[in-house]
Formats: structure tokens, C-alpha cells, sequence
């Protein structure tokens, strides 16, 4: 079942380039369709208590290599893997309402994408996890490339020199990281038999010295993904230039295998550099917060808007991930899930509000509330969700995240936590300028179509059902985090050690007033 | 049923009708929401009595539970559980919140009648009485947080409702980001109890905090300022205080729900519901007093200058949430809640005559233009009066009694606690001053223009409405409520809903008279047992010569007030005259404002352009662009192969995985 989640996308887009161009997106729905009812197939019988691999593939690929076809389900990837089928059902419905050209190839490559992208999740695999990661970036390079905008009219760069610079950005990453795999298992191997299997590599591990350099080879590669702060300079053309339903998935889904990795790869296999580095990579964090808010609310761009918010977001699950508790870590990966649930959303938004008023920029919109209601109302739902509303899950995300810094390091949540208000202002800021006051001269907007509200609807309802329920993925994913949390602070029970920081003693009495 | 199944119930019925009235905003038929948001709430309000008989009918040591749905998020150690929490003190906030609200929502009923945007009215203001409600009943700080935090949105919702309006967007925002502010607050606060007792739930944490913390330990102590960083964003309290008066943005029922029922008496619940912290912190609690005090002084002040209506009562009510700010904070808990209703009676009853007067004058809220409405509006003038006698504390209205009961406890305390009576009833002659100062500009004297149109045609004036902040022409064919504005005059429910406020204004005191009866505090009592500050009391004879002295204070107030705007009208002028310096610091508000934007936000702009033009551009980029330009200077070599350069590059790397890919697959068979 899990090799067909994985092949059912391409198998379906590579059928599509057989259509004709009339029927080829709406082709790629299904396709998208089918593969998100395989993932909720997968999701509802996944066992909830279970923290190891469920659904295992593992056939042997190059014995001589020691690669295996290695696939696998458990807490860390379940909802991405749900979230990726979801988001990618959103963005191609989306496109198929609109006219495209060559749809065939326009199709064939966003489901090629999809491929690749759960198989970067569900790969158990190093080697593969690699190749994943680094195949998910061709089929993005050809959408944002060919289908891009240029903004040369607006002194910005072509669509073509803008992909080329994500490109180089993330192949640097890419081939960094390929060489620390490779050296991994070799290194962990110690002149034995060779083996990528990210289980086996960790019950090997590897010496702390190799452990440090290498802990940074994967770690540029997974924050260059995000981006975060510093690294994320291939990020405001990119966005600018990528056709908006290829950037909602890109945004929505890509960025969290970065911080995936971090989960999947770098804590279990270099738990010692983990703890040794953890304050860097907690600095770089926070300085993606910040430095990501700041720029979220001075831009005047709606998709650099939600660009710079997202590093601000992906700072935050950055933070939560290495505050090394399993509180943090298990918001980490709620907010992973929820991140992706607004921030896709706001492309199709932003989408809408650029048919609407020919423009994404702040200043010549306003006042479309008036005309359009329901579509006001949708986008207030997702912005609060965005910042962190209490009573979202993004809340619970957060507040995990910083509840996990805070009794880890208090002086950081404390500074971490002034993002919090930041994004108050530039989300609202966000909804206020589009939505609200009056229009521009000369705008006439109008109500978000039937068929786009059944696309946008469905995304909202979900981030709904999230905000009455977050323990739907709490609870799935917590034993797998916990596990992953133990084996690097080398605790034994995390849960009764840290839970409440454990400096007083109690008398269990009675809790009564 | 249970007492929590009530509490539950009084949780759904406004969040039902918010949901409602939202959906069906194309399908309902006119006025239905109004009906609905109504009566959504109005069922709340049956559910919370109920609640309250059912606590009524157990022994007071045993009033009160604790009931969760479901898990909210309860994983790694955090038990946060959807959960409610009933005794006396959330009953007694239930009971109040939704019994004004609903006489609100009548009160609405009338108002926003020629509103577009009716059925978003009821729908923001039925979610706003859920948030409320939700901050009063949650059952751990995690869910407060939540009610706190929608709370703060639904303003920020309600605030900006006219969203053509650019100053309402504007305040709105600003309501909101100081609010969030506050949030975050509770917040730390929430992470640093879990630090210390290693639960968020009410219960546990109350029980365990005595034996936990050594009196002002920092920790504690700590605790306590985060929580009175959020009561001081959302009551309205310095120096958070600046978004209330631009707050007046808003709908005139919203100011009444805002001001008086609901959001800026959260801080003084949720101070009355961490009583255990505040009492092991006594230094943050005498903080929180003194930020009270700061508060009610200040407002005070600023009330006697302001020349807009509704502004210069949004002033008054900070100075009187800073009333029961102190009197929470000092251990008069009973007196402070009771404070609390009385105020939401009187204060929910001056917004209504309010806005039916701004109603009559097209939207002009200068009282320097009014005059006269005596005549031209009996019934609202009459209701105004009785807001405004139980504001000033009028002898055996309800204000009387209320605000002199937390004086005399101070007394009782006595020590520092002395200062807050002095003090204090400096603050309730001020108030008598300045609601006078309102009433004798608007009721009596010769009928301004728009009065005398009323007397003469009974038609509400059809002035084209201008933003009274700014002078632009409104928005009226969309948005605005426009010439059809209603008035008290005019709508029977509006009637009611002022009506019942006005016999709650006058008589709501009596329930509490010293040494006669001792209605709320004998009710709130055993919620506070377990505070060494509960045992103070003043006796009934100092409480008398309290009130003795109150009412000659109110009455002298009221004289001063008459002797200024009545007897001698060319005397304020120059009053204005002699003392320019102080005149225009208080018409500033203490020019509160522009310090925090020379503080606050223009620091953050200047980062946020430092970033923008400097950094982003030289450093961020200069990491790509600088490579980019020594390939440029190497040669032309990039130039000739930029056009294909970028596709033989794809190419090349999908040549390079399919090759990758084909020898793994030949080297694995």
C-alpha cells in the first residue's frame, strides 16, 4: 500500500501526458485525489501507540552499496505524508480550474513532484532520502522556470535566472549532503559491511568527531530548504517568479522536509553534535524569527509577505525541534502540519486577490471584503491561523514549541516569544490592507467563485477541525518524537523527567479547594 | 442536570448563534439574526442561573467542579484537557456577563437596524459573549488563554466593524497587537507555573501553589507580573491602556459590550481567580494596586477635558476598572466583583442614551455641539441620568455603595492601604465632575439644531455622516448605518433594554447595603476563604461613615459640576485659559501615545527598513550576487551561454539522475 501511495502520483502523470490537453488536469485531480485516499487508507490504520516504522518496505536495491528500497510510516511522517496529498489535491484542483499552458507537461510535472516529495517523507533509506530530496527540486526547477513570471518590468530578475539561483543555493546544499551520507555510513560502517539504513546507522553511530562536520553538511542543506535566516537569500525571487499553485505546495510541503530532516536524519544519527550544537542552531533559529517577521511586515508583496513569514515560521519549528524536549519536538511536528495547512491557503488567496485586482502588491488593493464576503471571511480564518491564534492549532504548536524552549532555555523562548507579537502585526496587516478600508480607484472586486471556494473551503475546514482537535495528531505522533528525544538526551523516560522541569517534590494530595 | 452541564451549555448557545448567524448571513431574512444572536444569549443567560440555582441548592464548601469534553492536547507531560471549571466566582461572572449582554443584544436589536452589515454584527457579537464566557469558565490557563486571546480578536473585529473607515481599522489593529501583547503575557506566565507545579489546570495549580512558593518569592512574584502584563492589555490599565479610547471606533453597542459586561473586566476576574498567587506575591499585588490607582487617577483626569461623548465615558471606565483593579488587588475581592456588576449596569446604560443621542445627532460626538436633549429625548435623558448618578455615586444608587465598599476595606487595611480611600475619593470626586460635566452639557439648556428638529418633525437628524474623527464623508451607502439610525425614542427594545439597566443602576446596590445585607459577598465568600486578606472587614459603622463621606463628596462633585456648566458657563473657558500648560496635557491623554510610538513602533519600523534596504540587499544578496559577478568579470562566457545555460543545466541534472538511477538498477540485478 505504501508503494502505491508512493507511484500512484506519477504513474497518473505520466498516463496524463497520453491525454488531451482538455481532460489532462482534471486527470491530475484524480490522480491527487486517489493518492490522498491511500494516505487517509494509511492514516486510519496506522497504530497510534506504536513508536517504530509501520507499513515497511525494505527490499535490498544495490547490494553492493548496501542501498535498500526502504520505506516506512511512523509519528514523524504520517500527517506530513497526509498533508503533502492534501495540499497537492488543493493546488491541482486549483490549477485545473485555470487555463495553463501545455497542461499535459504542467500536470505531468507537478505529480512527478508529488512523488518525489513523499518519497523524501517516507524514505527510511539515507541514500534514498537523498535522492528524494534532491529529485524533488527537478520538477519545481521546470514549473518555476517555464511557467514563472518574469519580473524584469519590475527591475526584478526572469523567471529563468531566478530558478537558477534557488537551483544553486539548494544543490550546494544537495551535494553537501550527499557527500555527508555517503561518509556516514561508511564512517559508521568502520571497514564492516556498508549500510544506509537510517535505523541500522543509528544503533551503529558514529564517533563525535565525524559526527560534527557532518551534522553540518546535512544541517546547511535542511536550512537552506526552509530557509532560514542568512541561507534564504534564493527565496524572495524565487517566490516572486513561481506560478502561484506550484508555490503553494512548494511552500506548504518543501520547506518542512527540511525540518523533517532534522527529525528524520541529523537527531537520530549525530545525537551527540545535537546537543553540542544545539544552542547555534537555536541562535540561527531565533534570528529567523525575527529577521523573517521584521521583513514580513515592511513588504509590501503579498507572496514575499508570506515568503518572510514562513522563515519566520519554519524558525519557530526549527526552535521547538532543537529545544530538545519531547513538549518541543511534538509541537514542532503539529506546527509542521499546521504551517502547511495556512500558508497554502494564502497562495491560493493570494492568487484570487491578483485576478481580482491585476496586482500583488499591498498598496493597490483594499476594501474587497465589501464585494466579497465569503472570500473575506475564509482569508480572516486562515490569517488568524497564521498568527498563531489561541484556539488554533497553531496555537498548540506554538505553544509546545515554546513551552519545550522555555524550560530548556528560558532566555531564548523569551526572545522567541517577541515573534509571536510580530506576527500579530504583519498577518493582520496582511488581511487589513487587502480586505478592509477602501478600494483603490478603479477596482471592482468580486465573490470567489463556486468551484474556487470548494477548493479553498475544504483547506480551511481542515485548519477548523485542527483548531477543536489537535490532539488528533498529538496523540499519533507523540510516541515517535518521544523515542527520537530519548535516544538523543539519553534519557531513558523522558516524559517523567520532564515533565514540569522536575525541581520540586510533590505530595500527591488531593487536588481540592 | 449538573452544574457543569449548565456551564457547558452556556459555552454552545452563543457559539451556536455566532455560527449561525455567520453562515446564514445571505439566507436569513431580515432582522432573524438579530432575533437569533438575541436569543442565543438570552438562553446563555437561563443556562447560567441555572447554574447558579444548582450551585445554590449544594453546602458552600462543596460549590465547586470540574468537568473536560475531551483532550485538547495532552501529550509529553502537558495535560491540557477542553475543560470548564464552576464555582461561585465563574457563576457570578456568567450570570452577570450574559444577563448585560443580553440586554445588549436587544439593545442592538434596535440600533443596527439600517446596518449592512447586520447579520456580521450578531455573529462578532455572539462570538465575542462565547470569549467571554470562555475566559470566565475555562478550567485551566491554557483555555483562559484561548478565551483571553479571542476575546482580544473579537474587539479587534467589532472595533473595526465600519471597515471603510480608515481610523477604525486603524484602532482596531492597534486594539489588537496590544492585546496580543498582554497574551503573551499570560503566556509566560502559563510556561512558568508549569515550570514550578507542573500543570495547567486550576485545581492543581491552586492547591499546590501555597505549599510550592515562599511569600514574594521572585518566582511567584514573577508569575504574577506576567499575569498583570495581560490584565493591564486587556483591562485597559497603564500604560496598555491607549487602544481603549480609540476603541470608540466601534458601534456604540459595542462600546456598551466591550465597556461595561465583558473584556476590560476580564483583568479583574482573572486577578480575583489568582487570588492564591497574588497572595503569596504581595509585593506584585500592591503593584497591580497601585497600577489601579495610577489608572483611575489618570483617566479621571483626562475624562474632565475630552470633548467627544463616547470618549470621555471610555475614560471613565478605565478609571473605574481601575476601582476594582485596586480593590482585587487589596484582598476586597466581594467588594471589587460587586463593583464590577454595578458598573456594568450603569456604564452598558450610559453607552446606550449614548449612542441613541450620537444617533440623533448624524454621528457627532463633540458634546460641544449638544445641548438640549432634555426636551427632545425624555426617556433617554432620563435613563442617562440615572447611569450618570450611579456613575458619580450618588447617594443609594448602586455605585454608592459599590465603589465606597472597596474604599472602606482599604481603610480597614489601613497602613499604606490608607492611601487608596484618600486617593480613591479624590478619583469619585472626579467622577462626579466629570459625568455631571456630560449630563449638564447635553440634557438641559436650549435645544441645539438637531434637538430641535427631533422636538419639532420627531425625525432623527439627516445630516450627511462624517467621520467624526477625520470629517470624511461616510461610506453610508454600504456599510454605514445611515439616516436610519435609531434611537431609544423610537424602538421599543432599545426601551426595554435601557429600562432594566436603569432599575439595575438604582436599586442594584441595595442587595448589598452595610449591615443590612450582603447579597454578592456572602455568595463570593467561600472562594476566597482560603485568603488571609478574606478575614478583613471593615465594621458596618465605619463602612456608614465611609458612605457618609462618599455621598457628600459626590454631592460636592455634582455642585462643582453644575457651578462650572450650568451657573457659570464662561468659567471653564477660562479655567481652559489660565491653565493652558495642564489643559492641553490632559487633552493629550498624558501624550501616552506618542510615547509609545517614539518607543515602540518607530524603532521597529526603522528595523524593519534597516532590513529591507540594507541588509537584505548587501549582505543576503551580496552571498549570490557576489559570485554571480566574478563569473561576470571572468568573461563573457556567461553571457554567450545565458539564454541556454539555464536549461542545459536542468538537463544535465536529470541526465545525471537518470544515469544514477539506471546504473543502480543494472548493478542491483
Amino acid at each position: 500500500m505504501i508503494n502505491v501511495l508512493l507511484w500512484l502520483p506519477l504513474a497518473f502523470g505520466a498516463l496524463g501526458l497520453l491525454l488531451p490537453r482538455r481532460v489532462a488536469g482534471w486527470w491530475a485531480v484524480l490522480g491527487a485525489i486517489a493518492t490522498l485516499g491511500v494516505a487517509i487508507g494509511l492514516l486510519a490504520g496506522f497504530d497510534t501507540g506504536n513508536s517504530g516504522l509501520q507499513y515497511t518496505v525494505d527490499t535490498p536495491w544495490i547490494s553492493g552499496l548496501g542501498v535498500d528500497y526502504s520505506l516506512g510510516l511512523d509519528g514523524l511522517n504520517v500527517f506530513l505524508v497526509l498533508l503533502t496529498a492534501v495540499l497537492w489535491t488543493g493546488s491541482v484542483a486549483f490549477a485545473a480550474l485555470r487555463e495553463q499552458e501545455r497542461p499535459q507537461l504542467f500536470f505531468f510535472l507537478i505529480l512527478v513532484a508529488e512523488t518525489a516529495t513523499l518519497g523524501s517523507f517516507i524514505a527510511q533509506d539515507l541514500l534514498l532520502f537523498v535522492l528524494f530530496f534532491d529529485f524533488m527540486l527537478v520538477p519545481f526547477y521546470f514549473l518555476f522556470g517555464v511557467w514563472g513570471q518574469d519580473r524584469t518590468a519590475e527591475g526584478g530578475p526572469s523567471a529563468s535566472r531566478a530558478t537558477l539561483k534557488m537551483i544553486v543555493y539548494t544543490l550546494i546544499g544537495s551535494l553537501l549532503m550527499l557527500v555527508a551520507a555517503i561518509a556516514t555510513a561508511i564512517i559508521s560502517a568502520d571497514g564492516g559491511h556498508v549500510t544506509f539504513s537510517i535505523q541500522a546507522l543509528q544503533q551503529q553511530g558514529i564517533g563525535l568527531g565525524s559526527q560534527r562536520w557532518i551534522f553540518w553538511f546535512f544541517a546547511a542543506a535542511f536550512l537552506v530548504k526552509m530557509p532560514a535566516f542568512l541561507l534564504h537569500g534564493w527565496m524572495p525571487d524565487a517566490y516572486r517568479a513561481a506560478p502561484l499553485p506550484a508555490l503553494a505546495v512548494f511552500s506548504g510541503v518543501l520547506a518542512k522536509v527540511g525540518a523533517y530532516g532534522f527529525l528524520r536524519v541529523v537527531l537520530p544519527l549525530f545525537p551527540e553534535a545535537a546537543v553540542e550544537f544545539q544552542e547555534v542552531v537555536l541562535i540561527v533559529a531565533l534570528a529567523s524569527i525575527l529577521y523573517g517577521s521584521v521583513m514580513a511586515f515592511t513588504q509590501t508583496n503579498l507572496r514575499l509577505i508570506a515568503g518572510y513569514s514562513s522563515v519566520a515560521q519554519l524558525g519557530f519549528i526549527t526552535a521547538g525541534i532543537f529545544a530538545l524536549r519531547p513538549d518541543g519536538a511534538d509541537g514542532a511536528v503539529l506546527q509542521m502540519v499546521n504551517h502547511g495547512l495556512v500558508v497554502a491557503p494564502i497562495f491560493i488567496i493570494i492568487a484570487l486577490l491578483a485576478e481580482r485586482t491585476g496586482s500583488e502588491d499591498l498598496r493597490e488593493m483594499g476594501g474587497l471584503a465589501l464585494r466579497a464576503p465569503v472570500l473575506a471571511a475564509l482569508f480572516l480564518i486562515v490569517a488568524l491561523a497564521t498568527l498563531a491564534m489561541p484556539g488554533s492549532a497553531n496555537f498548540v504548536g506554538e505553544f509546545y514549541i515554546l513551552n519545550g524552549l522555555f524550560q530548556a532555555k528560558i532566555v531564548f523562548a523569551f526572545i522567541a516569544i517577541s515573534g509571536v507579537a510580530l506576527s500579530a502585526y504583519y498577518a493582520l496587516r496582511l488581511y487589513q490592507r487587502t480586505m478592509h478600508n477602501r478600494e483603490p480607484a478603479g477596482l471592482l472586486s468580486r465573490e470567489i467563485g463556486l468551484r474556487d471556494g470548494l477548493v479553498l473551503a475544504p483547506l480551511v475546514l481542515c485548519i477548523l477541525a485542527l483548531a477543536f482537535y489537535p490532539q488528533l495528531i498529538l496523540k499519533r505522533t507523540a510516541p515517535t518524537v518521544q523515542q527520537t528525544i530519548a535516544h538523543v538526551t539519553g534519557g531513558g523516560a523522558p516524559e517523567a523527567q520532564l515533565a514540569g522541569g522536575g525541581t520540586r517534590d510533590w505530595e500527591p494530595t488531593l487536588v481540592k479547594r | 442536570m449538573s452544574a457543569t452541564t449548565w456551564a457547558w451549555l452556556v459555552l454552545l448557545f452563543p457559539l451556536l448563534g455566532s455560527i449561525v448567524t455567520a453562515i446564514g448571513f445571505r439566507a436569513l431574512p431580515a432582522k432573524a439574526a438579530g432575533v437569533l444572536g438575541t436569543l442565543s444569549i438570552a438562553l446563555s443567560f437561563a443556562c447560567a442561573v441555572a447554574a447558579l440555582i444548582n450551585l445554590l441548592g449544594e453546602p458552600a464548601e462543596a460549590r465547586h467542579h470540574a468537568s473536560s469534553l475531551w483532550d485538547y492536547a495532552s501529550v509529553a507531560g502537558l495535560d491540557i484537557k477542553l475543560g470548564v471549571y464552576v464555582d461561585q466566582l465563574s457563576v457570578f461572572m456568567a450570570v452577570v456577563v450574559t444577563g448585560v449582554s443580553a440586554l445588549i443584544h436587544l439593545y442592538s436589536y434596535g440600533y443596527m437596524q439600517s446596518d449592512e452589515g447586520y447579520c456580521r454584527f450578531f455573529s462578532y457579537l455572539n462570538f465575542f459573549v462565547f470569549s467571554m464566557l470562555l475566559v470566565v469558565l475555562a478550567g485551566n490557563f491554557v483555555l483562559l488563554i484561548v478565551g483571553w486571546a479571542f476575546v482580544g480578536f473579537t474587539s479587534y473585529a467589532l472595533i473595526s466593524f465600519w471597515y471603510r473607515r480608515e481610523t477604525a481599522t486603524k484602532a482596531g489593529m492597534k486594539a489588537f497587537v496590544i492585546n496580543v501583547v498582554g497574551d503573551i503575557g499570560m503566556v509566560l506566565a502559563a510556561f512558568l507555573i508549569f515550570r514550578e507545579l507542573g500543570s495547567f489546570d486550576y485545581g492543581e495549580v491552586f492547591a499546590k501553589a501555597p505549599e510550592a512558593f515562599t511569600t514574594n518569592e521572585w518566582t511567584v512574584t514573577a508569575i504574577c507580573l506576567l499575569l498583570l502584563l495581560g490584565v493591564c492589555a486587556k483591562s485597559a490599565q497603564l500604560p496598555l491602556h491607549t487602544w481603549l479610547p480609540d476603541a470608540m471606533e466601534g458601534p456604540t453597542p459595542v462600546s456598551a459590550l466591550i465597556h461595561a459586561a465583558t473584556m476590560v473586566t476580564a483583568g479583574v476576574y482573572l486577578i480575583a481567580r489568582t487570588h492564591v498567587l497574588f497572595n503569596l506575591a504581595p509585593t506584585a499585588a500592591d503593584i497591580s494596586a497601585f497600577i489601579g490607582l495610577a489608572t483611575l487617577l489618570m483617566a479621571a483626569t483626562v475624562a474632565l477635558v475630552v470633548t467627544d461623548l463616547k470618549r470621555a465615558i471610555a475614560y471613565s471606565t478605565m478609571s473605574q476598572i481601575g476601582y476594582m483593579v485596586v480593590g482585587v488587588s487589596i484582598g476586597a475581592y466581594g467588594a471589587g466583583l460587586f463593583h464590577l456588576m454595578t458598573h456594568a449596569f450603569f456604564k452598558a446604560l450610559l453607552f446606550m442614551a449614548a449612542g441613541s443621542i450620537i444617533a440623533a445627532m448624524a454621528n457627532e460626538q463633540n458634546i460641544d455641539k449638544m445641548s438640549g436633549f432634555g426636551k427632545a429625548m425624555r426617556f433617554t435623558s432620563i435613563t442617562m441620568l440615572c447611569g450618570g448618578l450611579a456613575l458619580a455615586a450618588f447617594p443609594l444608587t448602586s455605585g454608592f455603595f459599590s465603589k465606597d465598599e472597596i474604599l472602606a476595606y482599604a481603610g480597614a487595611r489601613g497602613g499604606m492601604y490608607l492611601i487608596f480611600t484618600v486617593l480613591g475619593y479624590l478619583g469619585a470626586f472626579l467622577t462626579a465632575v466629570y459625568t455631571f460635566r456630560l449630563i449638564f452639557r447635553v440634557l438641559p439648556g436650549r435645544p441645539c439644531k438637531e434637538a430641535q428638529e427631533l422636538i419639532d418633525t420627531g425625525h432623527v437628524a439627516h445630516g450627511e455622516p462624517r467621520n467624526p474623527a477625520t470629517g470624511e464623508l461616510e461610506d453610508t451607502a454600504v456599510v454605514f448605518p445611515g439616516p436610519e439610525h435609531h434611537i431609544a425614542e423610537h424602538s421599543a427594545t432599545m426601551r426595554v433594554a435601557m429600562a432594566v439597566l436603569a432599575f439595575g443602576a438604582l436599586a442594584g446596590g441595595l442587595i448589598q447595603i452595610p449591615g443590612v445585607d450582603n447579597v454578592v459577598a456572602d455568595f463570593l465568600d467561600p472562594v476566597f476563604a482560603d485568603s488571609p486578606l478574606a478575614a478583613i472587614h471593615p465594621s458596618t459603622s465605619w463602612s456608614w461613615i465611609g458612605l457618609g463621606i462618599g455621598g457628600v463628596i459626590a454631592l460636592a462633585g455634582i455642585a462643582t459640576a453644575h457651578w462650572l456648566y450650568v451657573a457659570n458657563p464662561e468659567a471653564p473657558r477660562r479655567l481652559e485659559a489660565r491653565f493652558r500648560g495642564i489643559h492641553g496635557f490632559l487633552l493629550n491623554k498624558w501624550y501616552f501615545d506618542e510615547a509609545i510610538g517614539f518607543l515602540v513602533v518607530r524603532p521597529a519600523l526603522a528595523i524593519g527598513r534597516f532590513a529591507n534596504r540594507v541588509f537584505e540587499r548587501f549582505v543576503v544578496d551580496g552571498l549570490v550576487t557576489g559570485t554571480e559577478g566574478t563569473v561576470r568579470g571572468a568573461g563573457g562566457v556567461v553571457r554567450a551561454v545565458q539564454n541556454g545555460f539555464v536549461r542545459s543545466y536542468a538537463l544535465l541534472l536529470i541526465a545525471g539522475f537518470a544515469g544514477l538511477a539506471l546504473y543502480f538498477l543494472i548493478a542491483s540485478s
